[in-house]
């Protein structure tokens, strides 16, 4: 444990501050989730909480994709005061396990019997070394394909089976003065089109060595080429407009009519939901077209940590509420994704969250099941952030794939 | 004769339409943000996403204004800014209160008891002014968690006070160090004491500087962010950090009308005291800040 | 006849240094403790946490070969040259208007005044907007039949730049022209009406006689508008969030995003010190000649 960790440990276990708080049963959390479909997923959460005696108490901090909220926990622990609990993405609950600022779940997931309930895949986001450190609640899938069914109908296209039947799709389209890919210039939509195409066009055996490994070669060789050549295809179908595009305006571009496609996470389907329009009839969902399936996903968990006995009692009812099957069916089908927990049953879900539910168990199975680089369940946040900075750089700019892909390594290798 | 008396008026009615033009020319420029701003907010939902922002709302509605104030999301919590508001008035009126007497009596000393070394101790003073706060987060959290105030208002009132003294300084200082040395010479001999001469000569004597540091200190405490995001938790949150979450929604329809109805609605305390203060901004600024 | 220091005199000696006390401390640990705190990480291998190790000057090395902080540090100075100058020339031409005895200078003063009061981001969000091809002002001109017109700076990494700029200067022009205006109300009338006399045109008047009295208002100015640009960092999270691409990345926004988002602490500490030592490189000198002409001239 390093000095920093013994030093803010000391000064949370010295004051009291947090003790009176624990005193009248609160759970305190930081989150990012802002929006009313997002709270609405967690108030399922806190009423259950609630139902176990305990009171919620939010610290939501939004913007930057969690950023704000990652910053505002940094200094929470600096000053030693940390939450209750905190909505972990990618590899911060790791790193915070391993300075020991977070409990041990060992014995919570000895008693329920979760380690059977999750996918193989997620364990590294929510175990480090030995011990369990966070609950999963849900899980997202990042390479989604979203359509316009009257579009596709009407210039009778199919599900592409491959990038390159998506690109003719799309070239098709704008032949006839359609909008083909409805995007923005933000890095993280470009990031997740990019690696949806590393991914579909090379499987997952490759993603993991370029993406995760960083393995040199692999990060400069003609399939990585490959790859920034298709983005700049995709490029060349996209729309003038697409500065600044918030992703949600994107959606409904497709919804609308005014785009044929978007590539989005499946959080995009609220948005065709609360129009009215249903899945297969108005528009269309299907993953990201690849020739050996694969299964790209983010995971929100949540994790707990080490203050005072007071604060125990909560944090563990807090947990079991998340890892609850009723508590994960209801806070998913609220918020579009589907349940961590892979023994839940699919009833009551919506026929895309069908097939997403499907596509897991077939990738579990074949073992094609990735963590997705934009969200951070891949490369470590300073990698990513290369990533994200030259293929952001590439979309926007004529810059050729050759440099692109020197960009890239040179950035790796910097920031090792 | 007469021709020259004609095109003497010419070009003077030349001249002041030209002045009045640019004049009204930057008004629309600078007034243009606070019109969007406004319009959007009084727009309903359906009509910005049918229309651009910049045009006339069809019809009025106060509902985003409503929402702003009193039902808006913040999390889970669903009280509005109103909370929030208030968060920030108990957080920014101590702290303007205690930098800018800190930095009159700063000021005083600086200038009127001047001993060996002052020029350097401000300095010093000065120099945090420049300071890139995202610098000091990590290592000021960790100093207001030894004093116990970690996410609390007044923990934050602690920071903007440290992080203000830097320009209240700088004013009075500026200010004091044109009022001349001899009257507080003369007041000594009469038998004066320090604080006796600070409180009887010099604050009255400080009306205007003393405006222009509250206005400037109430301005950068109320508008801040940074701080309030780090060193705050929960309730104690000011009203940014809430703004900040109402405008941050990525799921769903971008509320705009609401968005920009709690901008506003954040921005009336500082707003109100430009536009009421702001005649005796510029005229404590006339009375010596100006002077380098 | 010198009569020894009495214990009320020397206690009196010591007041002034008392008072000042808890500022220095106060000023000592939030300012200079935290910059040496910073100056150790940047000599560290930290990364989402501090460490405490020393690994000399590779976190420097690291940060100047990233390309993003290249282009941080040149939009840095396209950014305060243009913001300085643009807004300097607005807010003296706007002081200069001001001054002429015109009718409704109250209003029109809250006018230009007022942008400082907003937060940055409610300027951000609002001129995101505006200068957005597709919902701001280039559609509106489109509406209002000029088809041809188009202003789409904010979506081009070469000019994303100065759409900073744009909104940095709207919001801070008001402030330099406050600052103008009491400068020139403090000019002597007399002076003015000797230059008219000797048959001086106005324009010439301004330029060789009013605008070079006006230094300290300039030195003044200079120093507050630097202290906003490298403030900038909430404007420009809230205009562009340093893209397209990095286009419009900045030193703050960079150490920022590489403590908190990529967890490259040593990094993101390397940066805050050349920040500073461009800072300390700037208002020291600044600093120093002001004071030495004080000690002078008092």
């Amino acid at each position: 444990m390093s000095t920093f960790t013994k030093v803010l440990m000391a000064t949370a276990i010295a004051f009291p501050m947090a003790q009176i708080a624990q005193a009248e049963g609160k759970v305190e959390g930081i989150h990012h989730w802002v929006s009313e479909s997002e709270v609405g997923a967690l108030k399922v959460l806190t009423d259950s909480l609630a139902t176990k005696g305990f009171i919620w108490e939010d610290s939501a901090v939004g913007g930057l994709s969690g950023a704000n909220a990652t910053q505002a926990l940094r200094t929470r622990l600096a000053a030693g005061n940390p939450p209750d609990t905190m909505q972990l993405l990618g590899y911060e609950g790791v790193e915070w396990a391993n300075e020991g600022a977070l409990r041990s779940l060992n014995d919570l997931y000895a008693k329920n019997g979760w380690e059977a309930a999750i996918a193989p895949a997620i364990q590294p986001f929510v175990k480090a070394g030995d011990d369990y450190f966070a609950a999963p609640i849900n899980m997202h899938r990042q390479n989604w394909v979203w359509a316009n069914k009257a579009i596709f109908d009407k210039y009778g296209i199919a599900e592409p089976k491959n990038w390159d039947e998506m690109i003719a799709a799309g070239k098709k389209l704008k032949e006839n003065g359609v909008t083909a890919f409805a995007l923005s210039d933000e890095n993280w939509q470009i990031l997740e089109v990019f690696e949806a195409i590393l991914t579909d066009q090379n499987g997952t055996d490759f993603y993991k060595k370029a993406v995760i490994d960083l393995d040199e070669t692999a990060l400069s060789g003609p399939e990585m080429i490959k790859a920034f050549d298709t983005l700049r295809e995709v490029r060349g179908l996209v729309d003038d407009g697409f500065t600044g595009r918030d992703w949600a305006v994107a959606s409904g571009m497709v919804a609308s009519g005014q785009a044929a496609m978007q590539i989005m996470g499946d959080w995009a389907k609220g948005e065709f939901l609360a129009k009215g329009m249903k899945p297969g009839v108005d528009f269309l969902c299907f993953p990201t077209p690849a020739a050996t399936p694969n299964y790209k996903f983010v995971i929100d968990a949540f994790g707990v940590f080490k203050k005072d006995d007071a604060a125990v009692a909560g944090q563990d009812a807090w947990i079991e509420t998340v890892m609850d099957p009723e508590s994960q069916k209801k806070f998913n089908m609220i918020k579009g994704s589907i349940p961590a927990r892979i023994d839940v049953p699919v009833d009551g879900f919506d026929d895309c969250a069908k097939r997403s539910f499907a596509d897991r168990d077939a990738a579990v199975n074949a073992g094609t099941m990735v963590g997705g680089l934009t969200e951070g369940f891949a490369a470590k946040p300073q990698f990513a952030g290369v990533f994200s900075d030259v293929v952001g750089q590439f979309f926007v700019s004529d810059m050729s794939s050759q440099d692109a892909v020197t960009a890239l390594v040179d950035g790796i290798n910097n920031a090792r | 004769m007469a021709t020259d008396l004609r095109s003497a008026r010419r070009s003077q009615q030349l001249g002041r339409l030209f002045i009045y033009g640019s004049l009204v020319a930057l008004a629309a420029f600078y007034l243009m943000p606070l019109w969007v701003m406004i319009v959007t907010s009084l727009k309903s939902l359906d009509e910005i996403y049918a229309g651009s922002f910049i045009g006339l709302p069809k019809a009025v509605t106060f509902e985003a204004w409503s929402k702003a104030w009193g039902t808006a999301c913040i999390g889970t919590k669903c009280a509005g800014l109103k909370p929030y508001f208030i968060n920030s008035l108990l957080m920014v009126i101590p702290a303007v209160i205690l930098s800018s007497g800190i930095g009159a009596i700063n000021g005083y000393v600086l200038t009127k008891w001047r001993f060996k070394g002052s020029n350097v101790v401000f300095g010093m003073l000065l120099f945090g002014c420049f300071l890139p706060f995202q610098a000091v987060l990590l290592p000021m959290a960790q100093v207001l968690g030894k004093l116990g105030l970690s996410g609390s208002i007044p923990g934050l009132v602690l920071v903007h006070t440290v992080y203000g003294i830097a320009f209240t300084t700088l004013f009075f200082r500026n200010y004091f160090i044109t009022i001349p040395d001899e009257l507080t010479k003369a007041a000594q001999i009469d038998g004066a004491g320090f604080f006796r001469i600070f409180f009887s000569i010099m604050l009255p004597a400080a009306l205007p500087i003393i405006v222009v540091s509250c206005i400037w200190q109430f301005t950068q405490i109320w508008n801040d962010f940074l701080f309030g995001v780090s060193f705050t938790a929960g309730d104690s949150t000011p009203v940014t950090v809430a703004l900040n979450n109402i405008v941050n929604v990525t799921m769903g329809r971008k509320q705009y009308n609401v968005d920009m109805a709690a901008a506003m609605i954040a921005a009336i305390p500082t707003l109100v005291v430009y536009v009421v203060a702001g005649r005796y901004f510029v005229r404590g600024l006339t009375a010596g800040a100006v002077k380098g | 006849m010198r009569r020894s220091p009495s214990f009320k005199d020397r206690a009196a000696a010591w007041l002034p240094v008392l008072v000042l006390s808890p500022s220095i401390l106060a000023v000592f640990v939030g300012v200079y403790l935290f910059i040496c705190w910073t100056a150790v990480i940047s000599f560290s291998s930290s990364q989402m946490l501090p460490r405490y190790d020393f690994v000399g000057f590779a976190q420097y090395v690291r940060l100047w070969s990233t390309p993003r902080w290249i282009i941080a540090v040149e939009n840095l100075f396209i950014f305060t040259a243009l913001f300085l100058i643009v807004t300097i020339a607005i807010g003296l031409v706007m002081a200069i208007l001001l001054d002429q005895k015109v009718r409704a200078e109250g209003a029109l003063r809250a006018i230009y005044l007022y942008p400082m009061a907003l937060s940055f981001i409610v300027t951000g969000t609002a001129w995101k907007w505006i200068l957005n091809p597709t919902l701001g002002i280039q559609k509106v001109v489109n509406d209002w039949g000029w088809q041809s017109f188009v202003f789409d700076w904010i979506t081009r990494p070469e000019v994303a730049i100065y759409c900073v700029v744009i909104a940095a200067v709207w919001q801070s022009t008001g402030f330099a022209m406050a600052i103008f205006l009491a400068g020139l109300r403090g000019i002597d009338n007399s002076i003015i009406k000797a230059a008219q006399i000797e048959g001086a045109g106005l324009p010439r008047i301004y330029l060789s006689i009013i605008v070079p009295m006006l230094r300290p208002a300039f030195l003044s100015v200079i120093v507050l508008l630097s202290y906003i640009s490298i403030k900038s960092f909430d404007l420009v999270l809230a205009l562009t969030n340093g893209g397209p691409g990095s286009a419009t990345e900045m030193p703050s926004t960079f150490m920022f995003s590489a403590t908190f988002r990529r967890n490259q602490m040593g990094v993101g500490a390397a940066s805050a010190m050349m920040m500073l030592m461009t800072v300390a490189a700037i208002i020291i000198p600044y600093l120093y000649s002001e004071l030495k002409e004080d000690r002078n001239g008092h």
